[in-house]
Parts: structure tokens; sequence; C-alpha cells
């Protein structure tokens, strides 16, 4: 009995100052989410005043909708490439300005400038760039060039380049902060004993810096498998359903076809997928970590 | 001593967030009340005695418009009404087109008020009169300045919910100097149009500026097209009444393969990149007088003028679309834009009734003729907009003009999925077959 009492009182301040946090979770995301959830068992149209429940039948349609099956597959796509690319160059990069570099400082504010600006303005700006800026600066080449937006084997690549340069910036941060951790002493003395410059990267460097991969990698695949603005704003979906993500197909559901109900149950699997992904992720990237 | 105080002080601090989430809640609460239709009432008789001090008390309403584009104009006419009314100042909320409807519904739907707004007259009108957010316009004075015809053709179910503002005329602008150049004539129907793209395009010029990088430009053309076909051609007038039922499929309809068809042969004459080139950008190109023709409302005119005074002068002119082979049937579409609504639960209803008859007195629509380049329903209003619109005039004199809109009674949102689907069939990743079977597939599995 005392030994319990013990344990409250030392324990009391971490509580005590997890409560403000967690009251903010509770009311401003996990009541909103059980409110929300009701409603993916109805068939509201988001606008009446009543609602008709329905049981699962908007679970079951969302199994058997073959158009949830596209846009799974657009929205891991880009999401899978985009980590990839995001992850590959923003830690080349990191690796280039860890350096002795001269203006790495510089260097460093510019890889990081287009990540300070808005997703929907860098939209504005790309579907500019590739209407009118890229085929005249390649028509002085006399190269013919058409956005890559218009044309449906293309466009999800065209929002992956936009994606991949807005979002280097913060991971190289990270991986900076990483590789500075790594003390010159391990990596010294591997070169005494012979390791080469590869050698050393592989065996010493990218083992200290797992968790900052682990971080970058969950941090960037689940932000992309929710992208919404940025297909909101080039492209909305199009051409030719092309580049129809997860997000913006809950959006059209619910808003564009009244069905309010159906967007919410999609938005609840969603949900799941998204959580499933973050525990596998997790799970496979954990286990590569070493502790110093 | 010392950490039981700031113990208290956490607790205190505690309480005061508490506090604040509760009182927010009450908030909330509170405001989601006065949506209820039961908790409606009251809030109005407590605006009554409010009223009658309305003479001197500055009175805010808030008016939200999807003429976006014409942003300025739009401004201009609320200045003017601002100007003759000093007590009541206008909150102006212009939102783009395309999200207009998502955003009113979800305002609606948050309980926000919103006191004036511009609807389109038919099937989006008829969501929010069943939804009971629309004040009943029946009766009111300034409806007798609009003509008895266009009053009951903006009507829902028998009564008035909006009052009718401007309309305008959807046709094809072309460049006199191509057609001149080429010797081509204005083309009466749609092959005719076609062999003119033909000639254009040989000639080195772009024959169509298309711009379908928007949803809305081809939604446009879609909603226009189809609906004339089917209701003209096909004689099938009740078709999407029936399609909303789920009495018909577009397989039924052989106006939707005949849209299909003309769509393709527009856009292989169109200009490069045509998916990735937008409104704006089409404009500009007709602007530089590269471009043949081009299907647009008036909208673009105010543009084009600024850009390129001479071309609008007396470059530029503007034949009906010819939507079939037929030439007695291909009138000159003239379709009704805005028309304003008061919202049903908005506290200033005297200022917003105010603002709405401001906008159905001559006064108010010569401001919109004058400042946003449309025509105004009202009564005895200016016509004179922009000179490439007076080679309209002759199908106004013998009233050959006809609105497709009328057909299009449905709430279902098929002109979006149906450009996706078209987009596809662009880029041969799908068949005329395939793509009428995936609509019916699509309006099956989303209307039941």
């Amino acid at each position: 009995m005392g030994n319990i009492k013990r344990l409250i009182r030392a324990e009391m301040w971490y509580l005590l100052f997890l409560l403000p946090g967690l009251c903010l979770f509770i009311f401003a995301v996990f009541v909103p989410l059980v409110m929300g959830a009701r409603y993916s068992f109805t068939s509201w149209d988001g606008l009446s005043r009543t609602v008709h429940y329905t049981g699962w039948d908007n679970y079951v349609r969302a199994f058997s909708d073959s158009d949830l099956w596209i846009v799974l597959v657009n929205t891991f796509k880009y999401a899978i490439i985009v980590t990839v690319l995001v992850n590959a160059i923003s830690l080349l990069l990191a690796l280039l300005l860890d350096t002795y570099l001269k203006f790495r400082n510089a260097f460093r504010t510019i890889f990081f400038l287009p990540g300070v600006i808005s997703i929907v303005l860098s939209g504005f700006i790309w579907k500019y760039n590739y209407a009118i800026g890229f085929p005249s600066l390649f028509g002085m080449f006399g190269l013919d060039i058409s956005s890559p937006l218009g044309d449906p084997n293309y466009a999800l690549f065209g929002l992956i380049l936009i994606a991949v340069w807005q979002g280097i910036g913060a991971p190289m941060i990270i991986y900076i902060a990483g590789l500075q951790g790594v003390s010159s002493e391990l990596v010294e003395s591997a070169k005494i004993d012979g390791a080469n410059a590869r050698q050393s990267f592989f065996r010493i460097i990218l083992p200290l810096i797992a968790p900052s991969i682990t971080i970058n990698m969950l941090l960037v695949l689940t932000g992309s498998l929710k992208v919404f603005d940025l297909v909101y704003v080039t492209t909305q979906g199009g051409p030719a359903f092309s580049t129809e993500v997860i997000s913006t197909f809950i959006y059209k559901s619910s808003f564009a076809n009244f069905q309010a109900g159906y967007g919410t149950a999609l938005s609840m699997i969603f949900f799941l997928i998204l959580v499933l992904v973050t525990i596998v992720q997790i799970s496979i990237f954990r286990r590569r970590e070493v502790e110093m | 001593m010392k950490k039981s105080m700031v113990l208290s002080l956490c607790v205190l601090l505690l309480a005061l967030l508490l506090a604040a989430c509760g009182s927010k809640n009450n908030d909330s609460q509170s405001s989601a009340g006065s949506s209820d239709p039961a908790a409606s009432s009251p809030a109005e008789s407590s605006a009554a005695p409010a009223e009658s001090a309305s003479e001197e008390k500055p009175i805010t309403i808030s008016f939200m418009h999807f003429k976006s584009d014409v942003t300025d104009g739009v401004q201009k006419i609320v200045d003017q009404f601002e100007a003759a009314n000093p007590n009541i100042s206008v909150d102006v909320q212009p939102v783009k087109y395309d999200d207009y409807y998502t955003l009113l519904k979800t305002k609606m739907a948050g309980g926000d008020v919103v006191d004036v707004f511009t609807l389109n007259a038919g099937a989006q009108t008829k969501l929010f009169v069943d939804g009971g957010y629309v004040e009943d316009l029946t009766g009111m004075p300034f409806l007798e300045n609009f003509d008895p015809s266009v009053v009951a053709a903006q009507a829902t179910d028998g009564k008035n919910y909006v009052s009718p503002v401007n309309a305008t005329p959807i046709a094809m602008f072309y460049n006199k100097k191509i057609f001149a150049d080429l010797g081509i004539e204005i083309p009466r129907t749609f092959d005719a149009m076609i062999a003119a793209g033909k000639k254009i395009k040989d000639a080195g010029k772009t024959p169509f500026a298309l711009g379908w990088k928007d949803g809305w430009t081809l939604g446009m053309w879609i909603g226009r097209d189809l609906p004339s076909n089917t209701a003209l051609v096909e004689n099938q007038p009740d078709f999407f009444t029936k399609l909303e039922t789920g009495a018909v499929k577009f397989a039924d309809n052989p106006a939707a393969r005949t849209m299909i068809q003309h769509a393709k042969q527009i856009f292989d004459l169109g200009n490069k990149d045509q998916l990735g080139v937008d409104y704006n950008g089409i404009v500009d190109l007709f602007a530089k007088g590269d471009v043949g023709m081009m299907y647009m409302g008036t909208w673009p005119l105010a543009d084009i003028q600024k850009k390129n005074p001479e071309l609008y002068e007396t470059g530029i002119g503007y034949f009906p679309y010819p939507f079939s082979n037929d030439e007695s049937l291909n009138k000159l579409e003239f379709n009704p834009d805005a028309s304003l609504a008061v919202g049903s639960n908005s506290k200033n209803k005297e200022a917003a009734l105010k603002f709405v008859a401001f906008m159905a007195s001559k006064e108010g629509g010569d401001s919109w003729v004058k400042n946003i380049n449309s025509l105004s329903y009202v009564k005895g209003a200016s016509a004179d907009i922009a000179p490439a619109v007076n080679e309209l005039q002759p199908y106004f004199d013998s009233g050959e003009v006809y609105d497709s809109q009328v057909y299009i009674k449905t709430t279902i949102d098929w002109t979006n999925q149906f450009v996706q689907n078209l987009q596809k069939l662009f880029f041969d990743k799908a068949t005329e077959d395939e793509v009428i079977a995936t609509m019916d597939d699509w309006v099956s599995k989303n209307h039941k």
C-alpha cells in the first residue's frame, strides 16, 4: 500500500505534465473521430438534418468498389516513390553539407527554402512552370515539350517531382543533425583499421543514424499517403483519374456526390490502413537501429 | 511548502484550461442550436425589436458569390449599393466556382449565417430549398422588375426562392481575320465547324482554344452539348430526370455517343497540350490572335479588352455553337448565370432583402451589365456589353434562343465524372463503349 502511494507521488509530476496534451488530443482528435465514426454507419448526404442508419452497408460497398482499389494503387505508388526519392536525395545532400564545404550554410538554407512555402503556393508555381515556364524555356533550345500534368501517363510523376522538390528540406535537417551526432572517433578508428570511405559509410555511419532514417521514412510516408492539397490545387485527381488519391476520392464522395456517410466510412478504412502501415514500418526499421 | 504551491498553481491552470474548453463547447452548442428550425423562431422574434432601430444602427450583411473571376466588378456593384444605403455595409466573400457549393454547403450545415448568396436556379437551388436554408421570396415587389416568364423559369416547386440577376450567352468566339483570310463562312452545323477547324489547322494555326486543364471548361461544354443533343436531337427531354431515378442509362441515349465523338473531334483540333493549359492560358492565346475559335461565355471579354483592345473592338465575332447538323435546331444558348437567395437563418433579413431588391432595380441591373460584361434580366437594363456580342442581336430579335440547362433536372454530379472518363478516351485508354459503360456503372453505384 505504502509502495503504491510512493509510486503515485513520484510519477504524479509526469502525469500532470501529460494532462494538457492529453486533453487537447482527446478533445481535438479522439472525440471528433468517434463522433465521425458514427456517420460511417449512415447514408447521410452531408446536408440534411436527419440521418438514416444502414449498418455495415458502406463498408461492404467500399470493399466491392473497384474505384477504391485504383485510388489506393495511385496513393501507394505516389507515397512509396516520394518516400524513397526524398530520403535518398536528402541523405545525399546531408552528407554533402556535413563536410567542410564553403558556403555550406548558404546551401543548407537554399535546399531548405522550398519547404517553407505553402504546398498550395508551390502547386500554383509548378502548374505555371509546367504549362508555360518549361515549354518556353526548352523551346529556346528547339525542344517541344508539354505539361506532364496534362497527360495521364506522366501526371503522377509531375506531382512526385513537386513533392520531392518541396519535401527534401526537413528530412535533410534531421539527417544533418544525425550525422553530427556520430562521433568522429568511431569514423577515425575505422579509418585506422583500414576501412575505405564506402565501408565506413555503410558499416559505421548508416547504422548510427538509423533512428533518423526511421523517423524520416515514417514522417514522409505517412505524410505522402495523406496527400490532398498538392493534388487538389494542381490536377484535382485528373486527367483521366491518373492522380486520384484516397483523400481526394474521399472528398469527392462526400461533397461532390453527396455521400458523406460513404465518405466517412472510406476515411475510417483509410485510418486503419495508415495505422497498419505505420506499425509495420516502425517494427521493420526499429530492428535495424543500434544502441550507442 | 513551495512544492504544494506549484502544485496548486498547476491545478488552477488545468482548471482554467478545462473551463475554457467547456465554455467553448457551450458556445458551439448554442450556435448549433440556433440553426435548428425549432429554435429559429424565438431568434426571429428577438430580432424584431432590433429592426425598428435599423435606420440609424449600422448593419453588416454577408454576401457570398461565385463570380470570383470578376471579383472587382462585383465589388463595384456592391460599392454602389453601399453608397445608396450608408447604414448597411456588405461583407463580400468571393469563392471560386469549383469550390463554391462545397463551401456553401459546409457553412450551412455548420450553422453559419450567410445573409445573401448566389445560387444557380434549378437543381442546386432545389437542394438548398429542401434543406430549409433559403428564404421564400414569392410575391416580393422587386420580382415585378423581371419578365414573368423569367421569374417562372427560375421558380422551385412553384415558389420563388431566388431572384434572377444576370444571364449570359455561351457560344463560339471566332477570330474574324483568320476566318476572312481563309474564306471561311460562319459555320451553322457541327460538321461545317469541324471542316472550318481543319482548314485553320492546315493553314498552320490553332483551330480551337480549349483550356481543358480546368475541369469546368470541358464540363461547361459537356453540360451543354449533351443535354442539347439529348433533348432536341434525340427527343429525350426528361432523360436526366429519369437518370436520377435509375430508369434510364447513358447507354440508352444515342446523344451520349454523339457527344463523345464531338469531344474527340474538337480535342484533336485543339491547341497543343489541351489538358495542360487552363482557362487563363487560352484567353491569352485567343487574345494574341493565333486561335480560330473559343467556346465560352462573355466573361473573357474584359480580359481580352485589356490584353488586345484592337482585337476586342473589331477582330472578334461570336456565333451560336452548332451542337447538331440540323441548322434549325442550332439556336443560341442563353443561360441564367447567378441568382440571389437570402439565407433563412439571416438575422438582418430586412437589409438582405434591400440588397437583393437593389440588384433587381434598373440601377443594379445596369451596374451588372457595365461592371461584369453580362446581360441583365432586369426589364429595360442596357444590353450593350461588347462589340462581339452585338453580332448575336439577330438571334435575340428573332427569338432564336434556348436554355439547355432546363433539361438537366438532377443533382447527380455527372459532368465531372464524364470529364475524367473522356480524358481517358482522349489518350486511348478507353473506348467509346467503355466510357459509357463506366459512366452507367458509376451512376448506379453512387446514386441508388
